[in-house]
């Protein structure tokens, strides 16, 4: 049988094919137009999208306490699905444009800003009321529940933090013959001791995606009482006290303090410096020795530096998590935010996470008191902590601009290329910032 | 007329053997069987004429339509006309991309082709495992994007990274191929080249295999030297192939974001960034969507205008 008698056999008529045809075509055009998860009823199923903050058994475990949360009433069930941080903003951006996106969410340090601004956040003042009846409130260590608190209400509920704090490896600076520096004076003088071994005195990384160049000079900022931003929340980047510590760091740069490659540094290539004993000292997260792979203790945390003035400080990133307007249920999602809130100790429990809590509670629990690090960062580091927005009274959306844009990158390897001076690198950025924040 | 070229006539107006049945007969029977013929067609292609539109059309419309806002990736924003457009084409970063775009280009298109027909010619000539160079030179084109820039971030970042190390070996100082804004830009064309040249030697063996032998050995009877044989026979009788690569490289270097985003992000200080590479940034780093997405409709037009230019020279070579 050939094609020809085959096609003109079969019941298969040219109107029939048109049809079809038409069906398949049309499906794109129905699943567009579909309602998503916001035309589903009050015990329909929570969706919660999470981050990977740590290995993949964070994830595991996160999954595992989502899926085990029974609700009281007709209220719905969770489900539980990771996001990559690979494009996340988009990845949020469509599903909550296609109204397919989640119920909660953690995110980006300024994801729940973002998307109160643009009408999507179900605020969260009635979770913090019910924090504030059951006793919970107390229990979120300071500054963290407040930095979530906007005009027209709390955006987000905090769940971890991550300040950027000063490491050093105890074995170079041994070698070196100098003790832990406590201020930047001292900081210079290592760092001169620490070039005499052929080590870097402030590891720094400004490559592809590497953000720890734009958040370290942040942080000497914000450790010589700078920031960003002003009290009426406008940039105000060419300050004294800006102008001071990156002068600061330019010293190091011309000193050959600081590596002169540091400025095309990959988050892998700055983690292998560190793990290659070519770093004696420098900013970082909290978790360095379990990013390094070197946990023998001879990665420490150093005590907050004073700057020329006095002034200590950081900068620390809250972690939270939001609710969505779109959501089967509010009291649903209100409810589960709640539940989930309790559950967290098992985090760091389990030793699972790379970020620090935000609750007195597990700061005390004795898995979380065994990691010296982590505790001395909450004990000495989280008091000088400050917000992105540091001196705003109100930390804002555009600033996820700020913090993973073009201009704060680009100011980094200017600073760390030595391409400029102190003032005409943070009046580039002044103009860069005023561009994404207007 | 013998009866082939009365047949053949024939058949060209249409009339069967048997003779016309009436010239006002057959006209409208002919008129009203084309007519359903094309009703049939049209029906026929409509489904994949709108899954066209779906697919390409409405995010092409949307995108135009977000190019004349000022709105972000869930809000369109209020209508800005061509400010987007004014005002990228009067910032410094956009030229800067732009012109960085313009030597990643001439860069990626002729570098890689250079290579790729020297290479080309040589595994033309009987060498001992010639299939086995073949597959170990297409390799940089088949190896993932991420695995390659992530080798040759490995190569090179560091200054106890293996190149700069034997640089240094070498007594040529330690240089940072990846710190330095010109060495980086360099690198990343070097890069471009690295994993490109395979393409373009698959596209000239190919159409060196459609050139016969015969033409070569005639020539060398005339006398030609192999370099004359190169200009007056190979190259002319590639040329084809070439405009296709020139202008499927152009495409693929003007809108190659991986590449660069992966090794270098952009940097040091902008001296890597190329349009894609700004247009992203626009849009998913500063959150401004408008303009981002006008740098991306100039790309479509210049492209668009580029590979015109270069079809007419195809259609050219081909008349020639």
């Amino acid at each position: 049988m050939t094609i020809k008698s085959a096609l003109s056999t079969s019941a298969f008529s040219r109107r029939g094919f048109l049809g079809v045809a038409a069906a398949a075509a049309s499906v794109p055009l129905l699943a567009a137009c579909g309602g998503g998860s916001a035309s589903q009823g009050a015990g329909g199923t929570i969706k919660f999208w999470d981050m990977p903050w740590g290995p993949p058994a964070y994830s595991d475990l996160a999954k595992k306490l989502t899926e085990s949360y029974v609700p009281t009433g007709s209220l719905g069930k969770a489900s539980y699905q990771t996001i990559q941080w690979n494009n996340f903003y988009q990845t949020f951006s469509s599903a909550i444009a296609s109204k397919t996106g989640p119920a909660l969410s953690t995110g980006g340090g300024f994801q729940a800003f973002q998307f109160a601004e643009q009408g999507q956040i179900a605020y969260a003042d009635n979770v913090i009321s019910k924090l504030k009846q059951n006793g919970q409130y107390n229990d979120f260590l300071p500054g963290t529940i407040e930095s979530q608190n906007t005009d027209k209400g709390y955006v987000a509920v905090p769940w971890s933090q991550g300040p950027r704090v000063v490491w050093y490896r105890k074995s170079l600076l041994d070698r070196a013959g100098v003790a832990v520096p406590t201020d930047w004076k001292s900081w210079l003088e290592a760092g001169k001791a620490l070039k005499g071994i052929g080590v870097s005195a402030f590891g720094i990384g400004a490559g592809a995606g590497n953000v720890f160049g734009n958040q370290n000079l942040l942080s000497m900022m914000i450790n010589n009482g700078g920031g960003l931003f002003n009290e009426d929340g406008r940039p105000d980047v060419v300050t004294d006290r800006n102008i001071e510590a990156m002068e600061f760091v330019r010293e190091m740069v011309s000193l050959g303090l600081i590596d002169p490659g540091a400025v095309s540094y990959t988050l892998d290539n700055l983690s292998s410096q560190w793990k290659d004993k070519k770093i004696g000292m420098g900013w970082y997260a909290p978790g360095l020795p379990e990013s390094t792979g070197d946990t023998s203790g001879d990665l420490q945390v150093a005590s907050p530096l004073a700057g020329p003035h006095g002034d200590k400080g950081t900068v620390n990133y809250i972690g939270s998590i939001m609710m969505y307007k779109n959501t089967p249920s509010q009291e649903g999602s209100e409810a589960f935010l709640l539940w989930y809130l309790g559950q967290l100790k098992e985090f760091w429990k389990q030793d699972v996470v790379g970020l620090l809590p935000v609750q007195q509670s597990i700061v005390d629990l004795p898995e979380f008191q065994k990691n010296k690090q982590n505790v001395q960062i909450i004990k000495e580091w989280q008091s000088v902590g400050k917000p992105f927005g540091t001196k705003s009274p109100r930390l804002f959306g555009s600033l996820a601009a700020v913090d993973g844009g073009q201009a704060l990158s680009q100011f980094a390897q200017t600073m760390l290329g030595a391409r400029a001076d102190a003032k005409t690198a943070l009046t580039d950025l002044q103009k860069g910032i005023e561009s994404v924040t207007k | 007329m013998t009866t082939t070229t009365r047949s053949l006539a024939r058949a060209r107006k249409g009339v069967g053997p048997g003779g016309a049945s009436g010239p006002a007969g057959t006209a409208r029977k002919q008129s009203t069987l084309s007519r359903q013929t094309g009703r049939t067609f049209a029906f026929l292609i409509l489904p994949s004429v709108l899954l066209l539109l779906l697919i390409n059309g409405y995010p092409l419309i949307y995108a135009g339509i977000q190019a004349l806002h000022n709105g972000n990736l869930l809000d369109t924003g209020a209508f800005v006309g061509l400010d987007n457009f004014s005002s990228v084409l009067s910032s410094e970063p956009f030229w800067k991309a732009a012109r960085f775009t313009l030597v990643f280009t001439l860069v990626g298109v002729f570098g890689s082709w250079l290579i790729g027909l020297a290479l080309a010619l040589v595994l033309r000539t009987k060498i001992p495992a010639n299939g086995l160079f073949k597959v170990l030179l297409l390799l940089p084109w088949v190896v993932p994007i991420v695995v390659s820039s992530t080798a040759w971030n490995w190569l090179t970042a560091t200054p106890t990274s293996p190149v700069p190390a034997l640089f240094n070996a070498l007594g040529l100082g330690t240089p940072l191929f990846l710190a330095d804004p010109t060495l980086a830009a360099i690198t990343v064309c070097l890069f471009k080249v690295w994993i490109s040249f395979p393409f373009m030697m698959m596209m000239i063996s190919s159409a060196l295999a459609s050139v016969d032998n015969t033409v070569y050995e005639a020539s060398s009877m005339d006398g030609a030297s192999k370099w004359q044989q190169f200009t007056q026979i190979t190259l002319p009788l590639i040329s084809r192939s070439t405009y296709i690569s020139w202008i499927l490289m152009t495409i693929f270097c003007v809108n190659d974001f991986p590449t660069i985003y992966l090794l270098t992000g952009g940097g040091p200080v902008d001296a890597t960034t190329s349009l894609v590479v700004l247009a992203y940034r626009m849009v998913f780093q500063n959150f401004q969507t408008g303009p981002g997405v006008a740098i991306a409709f100039l790309m479509t037009m210049t492209l668009v205008i580029v590979s015109v230019v270069l079809y007419r020279q195809i259609r050219k070579s081909s008349t020639e």
